[in-house]
């Protein structure tokens, strides 16, 4: 059932964690789960208010809650009393792996379809639908990644029966009220190797998230979204106008056994395991390429005949969209790095290689600056592996910054990716 | 510009080979299983449920030996994730399976000290009722006995919210009724731990030999179908050996199957635990009875000692 709702809610202001609320609202997730800690609480707080469990203070949730209290939408949200991230994680573990119903393809060949549910129960289907149930958000800080990392290693092995659970991780790289300054990119897109992407802005990181859930759905695999401090807590104006899917929220419930699928023994997630590095990840980075703009990024030229390559991520996106609007900027720019391609990109695991060899070939790009957050440096060594591996000739710089800087540093974003070097 | 190397490497599928674990035939854990099935079906067959109207078990389990029995001999569990999240993989699959689906979870001790909070989680969840069951087993032998946490479940498990119920887990036949009684609680949304006694099968047998403890033995009588099937069987191969191809390698093994119990099945008193799963167990014709000391009286040895006055 495909059923979207356009609700208008008028103007006001939103922060990054709503913005991530109000993206898995437009889902359709119908099942909430997480554990508070600075930056993330107030996203689950947000989708807790939304449910009525707790009192709605927001213009957000007050304007939100009732209109999709009046649209029956149906949320249940669970933050704190799972105690723990592990236990939040394996609670929307079990919700998201119950398959009740059927959706027609968008994204996937009948080929692709094969791939990824071949070997499930589903496999008969005659129309190749994706089946789906419950679409469900995980939240929690770059910490309960590590609480929770049991858990969602595990959700890797019984894809494509996670598809439709998304993570939100609130990253804290600047200390503020954690022990540790941790660059979750790393966990997501190393460990766990699941589609990952770093938000820029509350304007836009409910399409991104939206989005994520329709394409990864499909795919089956989980995604995570992950921001740090500054874009969980920063608030923009916005004219509120949520395209709710309705049909998601409303789908069938049931369980569907498939216990080679979901009973993890050896013999059962050894050959999960390989099918997943070896076909899942190169069709998921396939289709990421295919759906980049769909995703929220964009490529765009600046001057004659780029030589140079910019790939921008995360807080150095949002401080780009500067040099749009001031001339003086765009000068700066142009005068440090000639022409270019300015990548505006939210994906960090796994890049689009197809994509980036067609534009290095097509412009004759010598030099790859990759601007990110975090001392992980995953997009730059991705960037450097598709550069070495197919032989480009063109040199990978990492003109990223490893943690994220408190106000009191006055740190700019901008004038880092135009300093002279 | 430098050329791609030219890579032969291809992942290939791995052949994977399934790895039965073999439960002793006295292992109680597989008892609980077969009770936990069997109560579903009486709880059916009593509210004359037929096709989709039935209600149907979820079974989601924790890792160890008690559950992948489950998997393996009964095909019961249906999803076994990281250690300790069963029960509240089980409260996922609440907000997502149907309402004619009825979850119930299953951990041993060791999950149950793992994951306190999800079972805590599982007690005060309004939404849904709750059946967890807790193999109590102190030792578990496929782990390498490792010495666990003394749980006092009577305490623990009302203080997190639970009615606690023990369960000695070769009374099958009384299990199944409590299970079917039970699916209905749980439909009430009751919020029941079951916790099955015991500990692990070869160690009890071990404890009562040392105390000079002999333990029982089944015994099938001349009714027993599978029996007399064999004996006609001999009587083919002495009379009419070409018939012989022709017939079934055994007519009935129903209490083999079902209490997944190698000395039934090969009809070998040297292979018996002295479990005493099969006084219960519900032998379509009678045939079936046990003699002696069993488990099935006490699974504890001073008790058992008691009892028969050794």
């Amino acid at each position: 059932m495909n059923k979207s709702v356009v609700f208008n809610l008028g103007k006001l202001r939103l922060s990054g964690n709503q913005a991530v609320a109000r993206g898995a609202l437009e889902a359709g997730v119908r099942l909430a789960t997480g554990y508070p800690g600075a930056p993330i609480s107030d996203l689950q707080g947000s989708l807790e208010q939304v449910a009525g469990n707790l009192p709605r203070v927001s213009p957000f949730t007050l304007r939100a809650g009732e209109t999709l209290d009046n649209a029956n939408y149906r949320l249940t949200a669970h933050w704190g009393t799972t105690t723990n991230e592990d236990n939040a994680f394996a609670l929307a573990l079990g919700a998201v792996i119950c398959k009740g119903d059927f959706k027609s393809r968008e994204f996937l060949t009948e080929d692709e379809w094969n791939l990824v549910y071949g070997d499930t129960v589903f496999a008969e289907d005659e129309e190749k639908r994706v089946p789906v149930g419950s679409r469900v958000m995980c939240s929690f800080k770059h910490l309960g990644g590590n609480t929770a990392a049991d858990a969602i290693r595990v959700a890797v092995n019984v894809v494509p029966y996670t598809g439709g659970l998304g993570i939100a991780s609130g990253d804290d790289r600047q200390g503020t009220a954690s022990q540790t300054m941790q660059d979750n990119k790393v966990l997501f897109s190393s460990h766990f190797r699941i589609p990952t992407f770093e938000l820029h802005s509350p304007l836009t990181a409910h399409q991104t998230v939206k989005n994520c859930y329709r394409l990864f759905e499909e795919l089956g695999t989980p995604f995570a979204v992950i921001m740090n401090y500054d874009l969980s807590y920063r608030e923009v104006s916005v004219d509120l106008s949520m395209e709710v899917d309705l049909g998601a929220n409303m789908r069938q419930k049931a369980f569907t056994r498939d216990p080679k699928h979901l009973v993890t023994i050896g013999p059962h997630i050894r050959p999960r395991e390989n099918k997943f590095h070896s076909k899942l990840i190169p069709l998921f980075r396939k289709k990421i390429g295919e759906y980049f703009d769909f995703l929220g990024n964009k490529v765009q030229q600046y001057g004659e005949n780029p030589r140079t390559l910019l790939l921008l991520n995360g807080p150095f996106r949002e401080d780009f969209q500067l040099v749009k609007h001031d001339q003086t900027l765009k000068d700066r720019l142009l005068k440090k790095f000639g022409g270019l391609l300015a990548v505006e990109t939210t994906v960090v695991f796994p890049q689009p290689e197809s994509l980036y060899k067609k534009l290095l070939k097509k412009f004759s790009i010598e030099k790859i600056s990759v601007f990110e957050e975090g001392y992980g440096r995953v997009i730059y060594l991705q960037l450097l592996d598709l550069v070495n591996r197919h032989g480009l000739d063109a040199r990978v710089f990492d003109c990223g910054i490893p943690y994220e800087p408190r106000i009191y540093e006055r740190f700019s974003y901008i004038d880092h990716i135009l300093k002279k070097e | 510009m430098a050329t791609a190397p030219n890579l032969p490497f291809q992942a290939q599928d791995e052949i994977t080979y399934m790895r039965p674990v073999s439960n002793c035939a006295g292992c109680g854990d597989t008892k609980v299983s077969w009770s936990v099935l069997e109560g579903m079906r009486r709880f059916n067959r009593a509210k004359e449920l037929k096709g989709k109207n039935r209600y149907e078990v979820i079974y989601a389990a924790d890792r160890g030996c008690g559950n992948l029995q489950g998997y393996h001999s009964y095909r019961i569990v249906d999803a076994i994730f990281c250690m300790g999240s069963g029960v509240i993989v089980g409260e996922g699959l609440k907000e997502s399976c149907s309402e004619k689906q009825v979850v119930i979870t299953a951990s041993g001790d060791g999950g149950y000290n793992f994951n306190m909070s999800g079972f805590k989680f599982a007690a005060k969840n309004k939404k849904s009722g709750a059946i967890t069951i807790v193999y109590n087993n102190y030792n578990i032998r496929m782990t390498g006995g490792q010495i666990p946490l003394e749980v006092d479940f009577d305490k623990e498990g009302a203080a997190l919210g639970f009615e606690v119920i023990h369960l000695n887990p070769y009374h099958v036949d009384d299990n199944a009724e409590l299970f079917k009684e039970l699916i209905s609680r749980y439909l009430n949304k009751d919020k029941i731990m079951v916790v099955a006694d015991g500990v692990c099968v070869v160690d009890m047998a071990k404890d009562s030999k040392g105390v000079g403890l002999n333990l029982g033995r089944f015994v099938k009588s001349d009714e027993c179908v599978d029996l007399k099937f064999q004996q006609e069987k001999e009587r083919i191969s002495q009379e009419e050996p070409e018939k012989l191809k022709d017939l079934p390698r055994f007519k009935c093994r129903l209490c083999g199957i079902g209490l997944r119990c190698h000395a039934l099945l090969n009809n070998d008193p040297n292979l018996c635990f002295g479990c005493g799963a099969c006084k219960q167990f519900p032998c379509p014709v009678g045939a079936l009875s046990f003699e002696g000391p069993s488990f099935a009286d006490s699974t504890k040895i001073p008790e058992l000692l008691t009892m028969y006055r050794v």
